[in-house]
């Protein structure tokens, strides 16, 4: 008997062939490209406004299962985006889903249109939540900052918005229903945990930056319940993220109610860990008799 | 991933207190390396330590082989692995140092401990090819020097110096600057180490208008330019080090 499973995924009507993506900040062509074919979606490096050069080095550091950054989201600004990098992208054959960040409302609004006149660009992802900007506050950390954004992007443009989230929340789940009901498509979380080490030989912080955000391994207990807390509140899909390195690591977000779920930082460590965790996925329906993956979304309840 | 190998041990052997000498089968991956470029290890297959780690290219030729400082728990846990254990790594990555012009007369590697590493693919490289080769190598103290003796082989005029004097000339690597030839036109230098030694050999160069390059080392991550953890400041403004590096030109790093 030939088994037909489906493990297609649906967000604001865009369909992706499988639930496996990677996280933005830790793809972009420099990756070997032939596998990311495979793959559900691509979600580049955030982009701004206008180029930025990031924050100063050190900015990496790595922690026990993990590492903390502070890039500073160095990029070239959308216009290059769009002209040079973009075309790659579209190339690959599978949903592109464009991360932005803005300095201030407008921004967010100039870069959705630019993108929303854009074939290629699939969904467009707000980046809410970078905690390595400088700035006093995150608009993730805002419920009503949230919700203006997502609304005054919302008015301007007709592709899907996802709203990235910020764990540095007291209710990440709060936030992302301030962004369902300001009319976002979808929320992606978790960002990384602001976090900070000290060199007390040198006495002075591993990070140029000073402070820096937490990801891999490490955060993805706190990333799954993060998830979880928020299904039980929310209607639009969740794109799950925190520390993903196997398909088991995959499916508890996806159990936990995440329709999609992004490897990040995993890729540094083994560049296939994305493909790794698809077939993973793929072997655990097979085990389990499971012919649909949306039958996993959410399960436990 | 179509560069990742896994590769056997051959030998893992102690030189000195600090720095060891690992020999890898070649598998397909030696005869792709060029002089300069390096590879990201994978210490251990759980989440200790987390990153991999890179490490120059010291020869391939017949095998991959690296000349390492244990310096923390990553060089620590690769020091003690055993002949016939695999290794898995992805490589060859980053610039490799470029060959001389015609017209160089002589060539002058700076090595400041275990920063000489890249030096041994290059001396091989450009061996027997009618320049002068010099090696000028500053290591903390005796468990910073080792024969010298692969570099003679390979027509290197080698100089040491030490911070105690312990063996060599006593002091900073830069007190072997004189046996550099300040003639911009047939002299060419390369430098790896510390950034303060860089920083020197670059003022050097800057001084008697010589041209050079100079290897980097940073903290990395991905290894191959995604991540952009690993930036070097440089007068044109952040470079991977990894993939826009190591390997750099001598005027372009701000030290």
């Amino acid at each position: 008997m030939v088994n037909i499973m489906n493990l297609s995924v649906n967000i604001a009507g865009v369909k992706f062939a499988n639930p496996v993506t990677v996280a933005s900040g830790t793809f972009s062509d420099a990756w070997d490209m032939k596998n990311i074919k495979q793959l559900g979606a691509l979600i580049p490096k955030t982009v701004m406004l206008n180029a930025q050069a990031g924050n100063p080095p050190p900015r990496i550091v790595e922690t026990p299962s993990g590492m903390v950054n502070a890039i500073g989201i160095e990029n070239d600004g959308i216009d290059a985006f769009i002209t040079q990098k973009l075309p790659i992208y579209a190339k690959m054959g599978v949903p592109v889903i464009v991360s932005i960040s803005g300095k201030t409302d407008e921004e967010f609004v100039i870069m959705a249109q630019k993108l929303n006149a854009c074939p290629s660009v699939a969904l467009i992802e707000l980046n809410l939540s970078c905690p390595n900007l400088k700035h006093k506050m995150l608009v993730a950390q805002d419920a009503e900052a949230t919700a203006r954004i997502v609304a005054l992007v919302k008015k301007v443009v007709n592709k899907p918005i996802i709203a990235k989230l910020s764990p540095n929340v007291t209710s990440i789940a709060d936030i992302a229903s301030a962004a369902e009901q300001a009319g976002a498509d979808a929320v992606s979380m978790v960002n990384t945990f602001q976090a900070m080490v000290i060199d007390v030989e040198k006495q002075k912080s591993k990070i140029g930056n000073f402070t820096g955000g937490l990801s891999g391994p490490a955060i993805r207990p706190i990333a799954v319940n993060m998830v979880y807390q928020t299904a039980q509140k929310i209607k639009i899909p969740i794109i799950g993220m925190g520390g993903i390195a196997n398909a088991d690591d995959a499916l508890q977000f996806i159990m936990a109610g995440a329709t999609m779920v992004a490897v990040g930082t995993m890729s540094f460590i083994e560049p296939d860990t994305a493909l790794q965790v698809l077939n993973g996925i793929k072997a655990y329906m097979r085990a389990k008799k499971i012919n649909d993956i949306r039958a996993l979304i959410g399960f436990l309840k | 991933m179509k560069n990742q190998f896994k590769l056997k041990i051959l030998s893992n052997k102690k030189i000195t207190d600090k720095l060891y000498y690992l020999i890898l089968e070649p598998g397909k991956l030696a005869a792709q390396v060029k002089p300069g470029q390096f590879i990201e290890v994978r210490i251990s297959d759980g989440l200790e330590p987390f990153f991999r780690r890179p490490f120059s290219v010291f020869r391939c030729q017949k095998s991959v082989e690296l000349f390492y400082e244990v310096r923390g728990k990553g060089t620590e846990i690769l020091s003690a692995k055993n002949k016939g254990e695999v290794l898995d790594v992805i490589g060859p990555l980053g610039t490799s140092f470029s060959l001389p012009s015609k017209k160089v007369k002589q060539v002058v590697m700076i090595g400041g401990g275990i920063g000489v590493a890249p030096f041994m693919a290059l001396s091989d490289t450009l061996n027997n090819k009618g320049y002068e080769l010099v090696l000028l190598y500053g290591g903390r103290n005796k468990d910073y020097t080792f024969n010298m003796s692969e570099f003679k082989k390979n027509g290197c005029k080698v100089f040491v110096s030490t911070d105690d004097g312990s063996v060599g000339v006593k002091g900073k690597v830069s007190v072997l600057f004189n046996k550099i030839k300040a003639d911009a036109e047939r002299t060419m230098i390369y430098t790896c180490g510390p950034r303060a030694m860089m920083a020197s050999v670059q003022d050097f160069a800057k001084k008697h208008g010589l041209k050079g390059e100079c290897s980097c080392e940073e903290v990395m991550a991905c290894g191959v330019g995604v991540c952009l953890g690993c930036v070097v400041k440089t007068v044109n403004g952040y470079k991977t080090c990894c993939k826009d590096g190591p390997v750099f030109r001598l005027d372009e790093v701000v030290f």
